[in-house]
């Protein structure tokens, strides 16, 4: 089976966010991540397509992916003080509706910078 | 130089792309025309590829560089000062000859530094002494950075907030202050009721204060994973892995941003879309001040 070719791919698994990685995929799995180092390749050849985990979880059941969100802003909406952290393994956009989510919410922001 | 990181193994393509291996127009024999320093407190896989291995007593940085400090600007500093950091006065002046003598130098500070006793005032005294070596020669500093996208979390709430980190919105405009509004000090405190989790885990690496806090409190997890977070949330939502399922930018340790291109198709929606479709959902709920109405200035402008 001939697998897809990717080009100048990034790498986020680390600092280094490396652009020049080959992959080669067939949809479900990469197969191949040329030029990326040791741990870029684990991070590459570890994420599949598969659908590994239920779409979400609410108290540990699973449950819908329309639920679990309502469920979070029901969540948040009615704390006094919610706090949104992390937005280390996302991307800038995420990370823009993070910091719309804590303005909406008068919370806290923070990222692992602080630790 | 690096101090107190150990690229070889954490960021192991450090040295081949950005720092001692390439060749360039006004370094055409790669790395026959670089130094390189390494400062840690113990010997690690970095320092095979280092010219100098500076080994120094634990917890002894800040006294290290203010050392250096003074001694590049010829201050007096007494040996036993020298010899408690565990190095001699005939390595730090053969050090600050060699950091004069260069072009263009380059710092690079890891966890080992800003993490260890005296934490951020350590990193401010490195910057300092990058500063400060600009009377003789080019020298800059850059912290390494670890976990994918930090560097974009920095840039992203700087440009929307005017901070990098540890932000309070509570009064309905940011408010920075670190120690305060920082996530272990809050959670150790247990200042916030309910945490919002993404690209991260806090249950696999906080304290165990801070752990016990998030357990108490209603906590929503987003992470491609279960994580250990996940196990204590009442909300775990599954998403597209950054750049390998889901699209978007990721920022490198310089804050170039750069796209990425993700290769296999989630089921799994991406945060981005996930986080969107919170904020809605509490858009379509009361405002949080106690009539719900909502402030002037937060209104949309038309
Ligand atoms: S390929 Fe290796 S060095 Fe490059 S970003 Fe990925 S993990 Fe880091």
């Amino acid at each position: 089976m001939s697998l897809s070719v990717i080009n100048n791919a990034t790498c986020t698994f680390c600092g280094c966010v490396c652009d020049d990685i080959q992959l080669h995929h067939d949809e479900m799995r990469i197969h191949k991540a040329n030029k990326a180092c040791v741990l870029g390749t684990a991070w590459f050849l570890n994420h599949t397509a598969e659908k590994k985990y239920p779409m979400a979880l609410i108290d540990g059941r699973e449950a819908s992916l329309d639920d679990a969100i309502e469920m979070a802003a029901t969540l948040l909406h009615e704390a006094d003080m919610p706090l949104v952290y992390g937005m280390s393994n996302t991307t800038c956009e995420a990370q823009k509706e993070c910091v719309a989510l804590a303005d909406q919410l008068g919370g806290l922001l923070d990222s692992h910078t602080s630790l | 130089m690096y101090w107190g990181g150990n690229p070889a193994e954490c960021h192991p393509r450090h040295f081949t792309k950005y720092t001692i291996m390439q060749k360039s127009k006004f370094l055409p024999r790669g790395r026959k025309d670089r130094t390189m320093v390494l400062v840690d407190i113990r010997e690690t896989k970095s320092a095979n590829a280092a010219d100098i291995f500076l080994q120094i007593k634990p917890g002894k940085d800040f006294e290290l560089i203010t050392i250096l400090r003074a001694m590049i600007k010829d201050e007096y500093v007494a040996d036993e000062q020298i010899n408690a950091t565990g190095l001699t006065r005939e390595t730090l002046d053969d050090l600050i000859r060699r950091m004069k003598a260069a072009k263009f130098g380059c710092m690079f500070f890891g966890m080992g530094l800003s993490m260890t006793r005296g934490k951020h005032m350590n990193s401010a005294a490195l910057l300092m002494l990058a500063a400060e070596m600009n009377a003789f020669t080019k020298f800059v500093a850059m912290p390494m950075r670890g976990h994918g996208n930090v560097t974009g979390a920095d840039v992203i709430m700087r440009w929307q907030t005017g901070y990098p980190f540890g932000i309070s919105f509570n009064r309905g405009y940011p408010r920075y202050n670190p120690g305060e509004f920082s996530t272990v000090d809050v959670l150790v405190r247990g200042d916030c009721d309910a945490a919002f989790i993404i690209g991260a885990d806090p249950g696999g690496t906080m304290p165990q204060p801070a752990i016990d806090h998030l357990k108490r409190i209603p906590t929503i997890v987003l992470d491609p994973h279960i994580t250990h977070t996940s196990a204590l949330a009442r909300v775990h939502i599954t998403t597209a892995p950054q750049g390998i399922a889901a699209p978007g930018t990721a920022y490198r340790m310089d804050e170039l941003p750069m796209p990425l291109k993700p290769a296999l198709k989630s089921p799994y929606p991406s945060d981005e879309e996930v986080v969107r479709r919170i904020n809605e959902a509490i858009a379509r709920k009361p405002f949080w001040l106690p009539d719900g109405s909502q402030p002037q200035m937060l209104t949309r402008q038309v």
